[in-house]
């Protein structure tokens, strides 16, 4: 597939990004609870780099959306930071952290262009975000991005969208659109890249982040990963 | 946001760090509502909007036309 061009590829992130910002209140609405396999991520891996760290973790809810995942990682960490690309999911994660009583600290940017220090995560959630990006030059730096914020013994969940899921009879990925209908009918397109199996397992060992586990669940894919090998030691 | 966040954030384009201007804080003075921030390498101005920094790199920030 031949690159798109850079001005194509932003116009359509900034599409994404207001489509989010049209629905955000109701699709925060109905993102009540914390997926499963997110919940057995942060408790396992947590758990694990807790003693080694005194107590001083950071984590990375990235695709933050109502911040139902920072919170799960509040629970665990010094520090929660909830990256998301809209404004409006933003701000109702910012009222489920009032509500719920967690602290997280909200930034808007980019998933792919990450404003965050090399090194600095220990922990990151990335689900049902990466799907949106919409071309796969935005993906593949995306993916690399995580490796690159991630600590050496940092470890990210990553999730993305598959044709495992029942409502597809694709095999091989592709792109679509799929309809949010807010409350009144009015139908909103999002854009979706759903992955096969294979092509996200391969999107990931292209990347620099370095593949631990594997899964697809609940029509989903699931990758546990490591940051980039090569990247510097962290300054003491 | 919390000063301390800087220790971690950085400029989205070239990844250097940020410095903190015409910052205003809460009551407690623990949060930043409002300031700017910029990248110390390339001079790019990243926004603080309503205690939320905006590092949406420049050209994903622009609105697009209604």
């Amino acid at each position: 597939m031949a690159e798109e061009h850079p001005r194509a590829d932003t116009s359509r992130r900034v599409a994404v990004r207001d489509t989010y910002d049209r629905i955000a209140t109701h699709f925060a609405a109905t993102r009540e609870y914390a997926w499963p396999e997110v919940e057995t991520f942060v408790e396992t891996h947590a758990n694990e780099l807790e003693p080694a760290v005194d107590d001083s973790l950071t984590g990375l809810d990235l695709g933050c959306g109502n911040c139902r995942h920072a919170e799960l990682l509040a629970g665990h960490c010094k520090r929660v930071v909830g990256l998301d690309v809209s404004r409006g999911l933003l701000e109702t994660g910012r009222e489920r952290a009032r509500e719920h009583g967690f602290a997280v600290a909200l930034c808007q940017g980019d998933a792919a262009r990450l404003p965050l220090a090399a090194n600095s995560v220990d922990i990151a959630v990335y689900v049902a975000t990466l799907h949106h990006l919409p071309t796969q030059r935005a993906r593949r730096d995306s993916l690399d991005e995580l490796a690159r914020v991630l600590a050496p013994d940092g470890r990210a969940l990553v999730s993305a969208w598959s044709t495992a899921h029942d409502k597809f009879d694709e095999t091989d990925g592709f792109d679509t659109t799929i309809e949010w209908t807010l409350p009144g009918g009015e139908p909103v397109d999002r854009f979706y890249h759903i992955y096969s199996p294979e092509e996200f397992d391969a999107a990931l060992e292209a990347s620099a982040l370095e593949v631990l586990e594997w899964e697809v669940s609940s029509g989903n894919c699931y990758a546990t990963v490591a940051g980039a090998a090569d990247s510097s030691p962290r300054a003491e | 946001m919390k000063e301390s966040l800087l220790e971690i954030l950085c400029c989205p384009l070239d990844k250097h760090d940020l410095e903190l201007e015409d910052a205003e804080y809460d009551d407690d003075g623990e949060e930043i509502v409002a300031g700017t921030l910029v990248c110390r390498e390339c001079g790019e101005r990243y926004p603080i909007e309503d205690g939320i920094p905006n590092l949406l790199p420049p050209d994903m920030r622009e609105e697009t036309p209604a």
